[in-house]
């Protein structure tokens, strides 16, 4: 899982512990569920940057 | 009144245009001063458009049923010449040169523009607790939040200031503040309705659309505003329809799918109890009850997020080191969007897609999904968490993971009410379709309010707080 911490320190948004955990906590929920979901995505997955609401189902 | 019995007053004599607006207005001044729902009044305007209309329908130009109704628009929309803050400093200076798509094809109507409404700061967030504009009340209870980012709008058609208002709706932002203002909401199928001219907060995620006191009332409002306008890139060029349901229009037959797991976890005892208590009353008009599994909506709303938090983030780039423009909660959220890789974004992208396939095998099996709108109904003003079930978790999550899903998915969903709490507030619940249905997600939401789910047996509460008026 991603150092969010490190990454905000690195970023220069490092504040008190209480600003430095309203940035972080956040992210780290978000990223148990997501990260996951980026395993074993087939190469020939496109993204969605031109998003299409009534793509067909495969 | 609705606006269909507005309108058919207008056509009968028996009221004018100039009348429905200065009651409005009156209203307005009367009540707005604690609801705080509106940011710019342009009462001059509404006069003038009122009696505008009143000379057309006497000449005999009619232009509709929205035709000398009165109306507003969140602050997020550009009305020529008015200001178009976003309930921002970071727009504050800013006053809009001509009218976003949606306002001109409103103005072409004939409605009759009251002004702009007060909104969560840069439509991030869902209490409407604005720190520049201050915070909107909800009308049902002055201590609680009306939702948001629309709050204004939901506060504003709740409290009768005006007939219908429009909302933006990112992550649940039309649906949560109709949910907890016991308003009809309705988040169109992305390219269904244009966003040109409204300051975005996620381009892949916004959508617009209407809040209104009633199903068809809303329906009126789309069919003013939907179609292709070559200005979006997003909007789609599938002919627009007329999408108010017919009177009496049934549902049965019609398979309604039951996704029993999240979407019926961690939500209040009230609110699953009038949402179930709608769903018989479907089955009862005929309509089928059935399980469906759907892609997990955790996992979506993941998505979700990390593709709100870079896209917001990007938007706002420009400004997001004068820190002291933004509150601290929408700072603390450019801030984390501004920590997301770009590999995570186009991966968000990529499962979004993969999410929408696997989503659309559900509609062979069933026409629609109903779920609760949000898992709560309206919280305190201030209020950071709530427990359900004897967990607690904070108030955002627990008002977005219902409606969030259909945003990442592009897909139409209606919030109406069907009910109230133990505490006497609004409890909705959304009706979600495949993509451009939203005539069949409105029919429903008609047979269900004609049937007597909503509100309209227990609107007479309002009179403990501002009370149904003339508008």
């Amino acid at each position: 899982m991603t150092d969010w911490k490190a990454l905000a320190h690195a970023a220069g948004l490092a504040g008190d512990a209480q600003a430095l955990e309203r940035i972080t906590q956040p992210l780290e929920t978000i990223e148990a569920v997501f990260r996951p979901l980026t395993e074993n995505l087939p190469p020939e997955l496109e993204p969605a940057c031109t998003f299409d609401p009534e793509e067909d189902a495969e | 009144m609705t606006i269909l019995e507005a309108g058919r007053s207008l056509r009968a004599g028996s009221a004018t245009a100039v009348e429905l607006s200065t009651a409005a207005l009156a209203r307005i001044e009367r009540l707005d001063p604690s609801l705080r729902a509106f940011i710019t009044l342009t009462a001059d305007r509404a006069l003038a458009d009122a009696r505008r209309t009143d000379a057309e329908l006497a000449a005999g130009l009619d232009r509709g049923p929205l035709q000398g109704i009165p109306v507003a628009v969140k602050d997020l929309f550009a009305i020529a010449g008015v200001p178009n803050t976003a309930g921002s400093l970071v727009y504050r200076d800013r006053v809009a040169a001509g009218d976003c798509a949606v306002v001109e094809r409103l103005v072409e109507a004939g409605a009759v523009m009251l002004g702009t409404l007060n909104m969560h700061e840069l439509a991030y967030g869902i209490t409407s607790a604005n720190p520049h504009f201050g915070a909107v009340r909800n009308p049902w209870d002055p201590d609680r939040s009306p939702g948001g980012s629309s709050g204004g709008s939901g506060a504003a058609v709740a409290a009768g200031l005006v007939f219908a208002a429009m909302g933006s709706d990112t992550g649940g932002s039309i649906r949560i503040p109709a949910s907890f203002c016991g308003t009809v909401g309705l988040k169109p199928t992305y390219g269904r309705v244009s966003r040109y001219g409204v300051l975005p907060l996620a381009h892949t995620l916004d959508h617009m659309g209407p809040l209104a006191r009633t199903v068809r009332d809303a329906a009126v409002v789309l069919n003013a505003i939907a179609g292709f306008d070559a200005r979006d890139p997003a909007s789609s060029r599938r002919p627009a329809e007329d999408f108010i349901p017919a009177e009496g229009c049934g549902i049965r037959g019609l398979r309604i799918g039951l996704a029993e797991s999240f979407f019926f976890e961690r939500i209040e005892a009230g609110v699953e109890s009038a949402v179930r208590g709608a769903m018989a009353r479907a089955e009862a008009l005929g309509a089928r009850l059935l399980p469906v599994r759907v892609p997990d909506p955790a996992a979506i709303n993941a998505v979700g997020q990390i593709i709100l938090l870079s896209e917001a983030a990007a938007v706002l780039e420009p400004y997001r080191q004068r820190r002291e423009l933004f509150g601290e909660d929408v700072l603390a959220l450019l801030d984390q969007g501004s920590l997301v890789p770009a590999t995570d974004y186009i991966q968000a992208q990529r499962i979004r897609r993969s999410m929408q396939r696997s989503f659309a095998k559900a509609w062979s099996e069933v026409d629609c999904l109903i779920t609760p709108a949000t898992a709560i109904t309206a919280p305190r003003i201030g209020q950071a968490t709530v427990t359900i079930g004897g967990s607690e978790e904070p108030v955002r999550p627990a008002a977005t993971r219902m409606s969030r899903p259909f945003n990442v998915l592009g897909l139409p969903a209606l919030s109406i009410p069907c009910g109230l709490d133990s505490s006497g507030l609004p409890i909705g619940l959304q009706i979600a379709g495949p993509p451009f249905e939203e005539a069949r997600l409105l029919r429903v939401g008609a047979a269900l309010e004609d049937s007597g789910i909503g509100l309209s047996a227990v609107s007479g509460q309002l009179s403990a707080t501002p009370e149904q008026g003339d508008c």
